[in-house]
């Protein structure tokens, strides 16, 4: 099942290099003000989430499960039957994960939040956190997501073995390796309307303390096809809620001047989907969601709704080791995962920037669901740098799951 | 920490009145008969005194009380006061007739518990109390007679008699016995005062008026009451009572010179805002219900910043900027938040810093917006709503008797609403056309005619306040007449509005009945009729309209007893 495309080339290096680059020489943020003859909309993205697809052919063998299923085959590796195992991980909480012979059995518990912990991480005879060094514990082979469909982009406009097929638009040559790694664990084997389960709870925590993540369009005529110029900001302020929870339209946010999270594509918008021409990405999140999303080769394909609202996936090639950073932090409770198997799959399924000195890819291709909702952009002057155009959805970002079946 | 409070003894020979509270006597004292026999009592005593006027203190009159007197840092947990009843169109005329329900009395004395106890912790009680007993465990007779004397003066409004400090002191020295802690003695002594009518009402007495024979007109003591919580929505000031002591509050010049004073005050925009909360409805906030479902940008922290945004405005155009009362109708300026500029769906700087409060912005509705005025606010718009639509009938209702006093009668018993409440007709689109056909009934149309073109209006805003151009596909026509003059949307009625007479006549005539708490009498209503015609010459202004009423004799004047309502 490994997958190792090792083809790209290094643009990853370029690419920090270049970031470290902007923060020195912190260039004076310019506006994002069109002129006179464009018209600039703006918009705050209402949700962000790991584009999932399931079909009978995702994970054929099964899932993974979740957070017990993972501790239970952590136990039985160390040589408990099957029935002891459970019996130990459905009395962790009572007994601290001991066998009927009172020994304690240290994979009985969870790996906390690699990144969090300091100190004596006693875990099962080490005296650190294997979520730290993951590779000091053994592969456990999870199950990876198979099958013709899966949500992405073609980031390398070629058409291989690994890659998916889009299973709304049929666009063939989809390149989504992180999906394979993600997509038979529970939390993440859903379609819509279900989110998966992290990213959901960690983006509804998120929202409220994270400033927001913005996007704008800007075009001649944004009701017709023609070419546009889109921009991913972080603001200084954080999301509005409406009475549902859901991200209000029609907000007000102050742009970031600071250049880090500035990010400026070039685009076209063609029977109301909005695409960008590839190219580098980085904006400044938190850790309670991510605490940045970072691609090269980013790409992505947004519908633009009659509401004003957009939806569709951001994608692009995105460094492995911080993304299993982000779910280390977070830790197994959270995430309902095994942190050791994420990593070697991660690892398994890179798929893009070697490294120059080990050979070992650093990227991985990924997709994100992405919902955005009108908003206002304001500079730090408080002048208008892009309008909100219409009213939006009724329900958009972390409470969606629970109201579009409605 | 600022307050009123001085370590000064008031006690007063007692002239007679009738001891209240102790919380025991309170329940009965509130009883029809035994308030009659209290006055009667006093009467009888001082021929020369009468109490005439009892009007509960609202919750914001409460809060700013125990604020002025004892100082910002004690807090006001809680809110004991009911919001009362409405009558010739204010809760403060209604107040009068409000008495305590046992459940009522019950959470002011829980809030008075609180409040005491706040009062009199060792980190407080030695700036508040002025003494300190010898011994912690014992009463100490002097000193309990020396805070009880002084806050007395402040909660009462007027100096304790003799026989209330008697009483006061006797209980705060039972508990100490009983409790073996002096401190908490004087709370039961401070608790039983502030569940006392004389604090949780303001009782008005009057006096023979020696220099109009025949009449009679509020005392000292009552005349500081009134003014003060006229002016500022709070007691009276230390110099405000000790004008009413010396007497010098009786004389034109004394007068004068008090109001000179507090007009001057940052507090008079508590009084500014106490006064357009009570004509404006806010005591709607209190049962308002839209529906989240329908309007989810509606939150509870968008309800209360357009009420906070109200009352912003009205203090910012009256008192600072000094703009004539008409100019509410159709300024453009206003005060945002975040969560309001999206409701309005407009931009707004935004410079919270992360963690912030909430930020209030100015922010002026461009030219051509048709959001203009009060009756563009979500305050307004909301308030006259019903909870899942808006209500031409309601908002036309609220103008005609909230902004110009007028009164429209409720509607027969046997009206039939059912076409009106039909939003999905598709024979009636529009709530123009469902009335238009409730009006084709004449017992219906002589109402109607009156309240629904206002409302009309206003169609362009839903429930919520959010903007909308069209009811279930079909253009909104906000067109109507008013007093014979066509308009075409609310920008043209407000200008009609403005142009009215009423619209003055009627600010005027309800802050009078504001400050007395009462309907004006014939004479009264002589004077504010001179007194409304200069004005709308020279330019309803908030400062001048409040001088010339807390100016004016006849405001402490009491009617003769033919005139009263009891």
């Amino acid at each position: 099942m490994a997958c190792r495309k090792a083809k790209k080339t290094n643009r990853l290096w370029k690419f920090v290099v270049s970031s470290l680059g902007w923060l020195v020489i912190a260039l004076p943020f310019t506006p994002l003000l069109a002129a006179d003859n464009l018209e600039t909309r703006g918009y705050v993205i209402s949700m962000v989430h790991t584009a999932a697809y399931v079909d009978d052919q995702t994970c054929p063998a099964g899932t993974n499960g979740t957070r017990p299923d993972v501790l239970i085959r952590r136990v039985m590796s160390e040589g408990y039957g099957e029935e002891e195992a459970i019996s130990i991980i459905n009395s962790v909480r009572i007994n601290g994960g001991r066998d009927d012979a009172g020994n304690l059995v240290g994979t009985a518990i969870t790996l906390g939040g690699g990144a969090s912990y300091t100190g004596d991480q006693s875990w099962n005879d080490f005296d650190f956190n294997p979520a730290n060094v993951p590779s000091a514990m053994p592969d456990p082979n999870a199950f990876n997501a198979t099958g013709r469909f899966a949500f992405g982009l073609n980031l390398d406009g070629e058409e291989g073995p690994d890659s998916w097929e889009h299973p709304n638009t049929g666009a063939r040559g989809i390149d989504n390796q992180m999906w394979r790694v993600l997509g038979c664990w529970d939390a993440y084997h859903v379609n819509k309307p279900v989110i998966p389960y992290n990213e959901s709870i960690a983006w509804d925590t998120a929202v409220d303390a994270m400033p927001a993540w913005l996007i704008s369009i800007s075009g001649e005529d944004l009701n017709q096809d023609g070419a546009v110029t889109v921009t991913f900001d972080r603001a200084l302020n954080i999301p509005l809620r409406d009475a549902y929870g859901s991200i209000m339209s029609g907000a007000s946010f102050a742009v970031d001047t600071n250049p880090r999270s500035h990010n400026e594509f070039n685009g076209q918008i063609k029977d109301s989907v909005l695409t960008i021409e590839p190219g580098d990405f980085y904006i400044q999140g938190e850790s309670q969601f991510y605490p940045h999303l970072q691609f090269f080769n980013t790409q992505l394909r947004f519908e633009m709704k009659d509401d004003g609202s957009m939806e569709g996936h951001l994608g692009g090639y995105q460094p492995w080791r911080d993304y299993y950073h982000y779910l280390s932090v977070r830790g197994e409770t959270d995430g309902a995962i095994d942190l050791i198997g994420i990593f070697y799959d991660l690892k398994r399924f890179a798929d893009a920037s070697p490294d120059p000195r080990t050979g070992e890819n650093t990227a991985i291709s990924s997709a994100y669901f992405i919902e955005a909702v009108p908003a206002f952009h304001v500079d730090d002057t408080g002048s208008l740098l892009a309008e909100s155009v219409g009213q939006g959805p009724k329900f958009s970002g972390p409470a969606v799951s629970q109201y579009t079946e409605q | 920490m600022s307050s009123y409070l001085q370590p000064i003894t008031s006690k007063t020979k007692n002239n007679g009145c009738t001891k209240f509270g102790v919380l025991f006597s309170l329940l009965l004292c509130l009883t029809p008969d035994v308030m009659s026999q209290a006055k009667g009592a006093e009467s009888a005593a001082n021929s020369n005194s009468e109490q005439v006027t009892f009007v509960r203190l609202t919750s914001d009159q409460y809060r700013n009380t125990i604020h002025d007197i004892f100082g910002e840092s004690i807090e006001v947990r809680g809110n004991a006061a009911s919001t009362g009843v409405r009558e010739a169109g204010l809760i403060a005329v209604g107040g009068r007739k409000i008495t305590l329900s046992a459940l009522e009395l019950e959470s002011y004395e829980i809030l008075a518990l609180d409040i005491a106890e706040q009062i009199l912790q060792p980190s407080r009680r030695n700036t508040l109390l002025g003494c300190t007993p010898d011994d912690d465990a014992l009463a100490d007779q002097e000193c309990a007679e020396q805070f009880i004397g002084a806050v007395g003066l402040h909660l009462f409004r007027r100096p304790l008699m003799e026989s209330e400090i008697d009483s006061f002191v006797a209980m705060a020295q039972s508990a100490t016995q009983t409790l073996g802690n002096f401190y908490i003695g004087l709370q039961a002594a401070l608790v039983g005062m502030m569940v006392s009518p004389d604090f949780l009402f303001r009782i008005e007495r009057s006096v023979a008026n020696l220099e109009s024979p025949g009449s009679r007109h509020l005392d000292a003591w009552s005349r500081a009451s009134r003014l003060s919580f006229f002016l500022w929505d709070s007691t009276p000031s230390p110099a405000l009572l000790e004008a009413a002591r010396s007497g010098t509050l009786m004389t034109e010049s004394g007068l004068n010179q008090q109001v000179e004073q507090m007009m001057t005050s940052a507090k008079i925009e508590d009084g500014l805002r106490a006064f357009f909360a009570d004509m404006l409805a806010f005591d709607r906030f209190d049962t308002l219900d839209i529906d989240a479902n329908l309007y989810p940008r509606f939150t509870k922290n968008v309800e209360d910043e357009a009420r906070e945004q109200t009352l912003r405005t009205i203090a910012d155009q009256l008192l600072i900027k000094e703009l004539d009362y008409r100019d509410l109708f159709d300024a453009r300026q206003t005060f945002l938040t975040p969560a309001l500029a999206a409701l309005y769906g407009v931009p707004i700087p935004i410079r919270q810093e992360l963690g912030g409060t909430v930020p209030w912005v100015p922010y002026e509705f461009p030219e051509g917006n048709a959001r203009v005025g009060l009756l563009g606010q979500v305050t307004f718009l909301s308030l006259f709503s019903h909870p899942g639509a808006s209500s031409p009938t309601l908002r036309g209702k609220a103008v005609r008797e909230h902004l110009l006093c007028q009164t429209i009668p409720p509607p027969p018993p046997d009206v039939d609403f059912s076409l009106v409440r039909d939003a999905d007709n598709p024979n009636f689109k529009t709530v123009r056309d469902r009335l238009a056909e409730h009006r084709s009934n004449p017992t219906c149309a002589g109402c109607h005619t009156l309240m629904d073109p206002i409302g009309l209006a206003l169609e362009i805003f839903d429930a919520s306040g959010v903007h909308r151009t069209s009811e279930n596909g079909a253009q909104i026509d906000t067109s109507g007449q008013w007093a014979g003059q066509n308009y075409e949307g609310v920008s043209d009625l407000v200008q009609l509005l403005k142009d009215d007479p009423t619209l003055t006549s009627c600010l005027i005539q309800r802050v009078y009945s504001y400050g007395t708490a009462r309907e004006p009498n014939s004479a009264e209503l002589q004077w504010l009729n001179t007194t409304h015609a200069q004005l709308r010459n020279e330019g309803v202004h908030w400062r001048e309209l409040m001088q010339r009423i807390s100016r004016n004799p006849d405001f402490y004047t009491v009617p003769n007893s033919t005139e009263m309502e009891f």
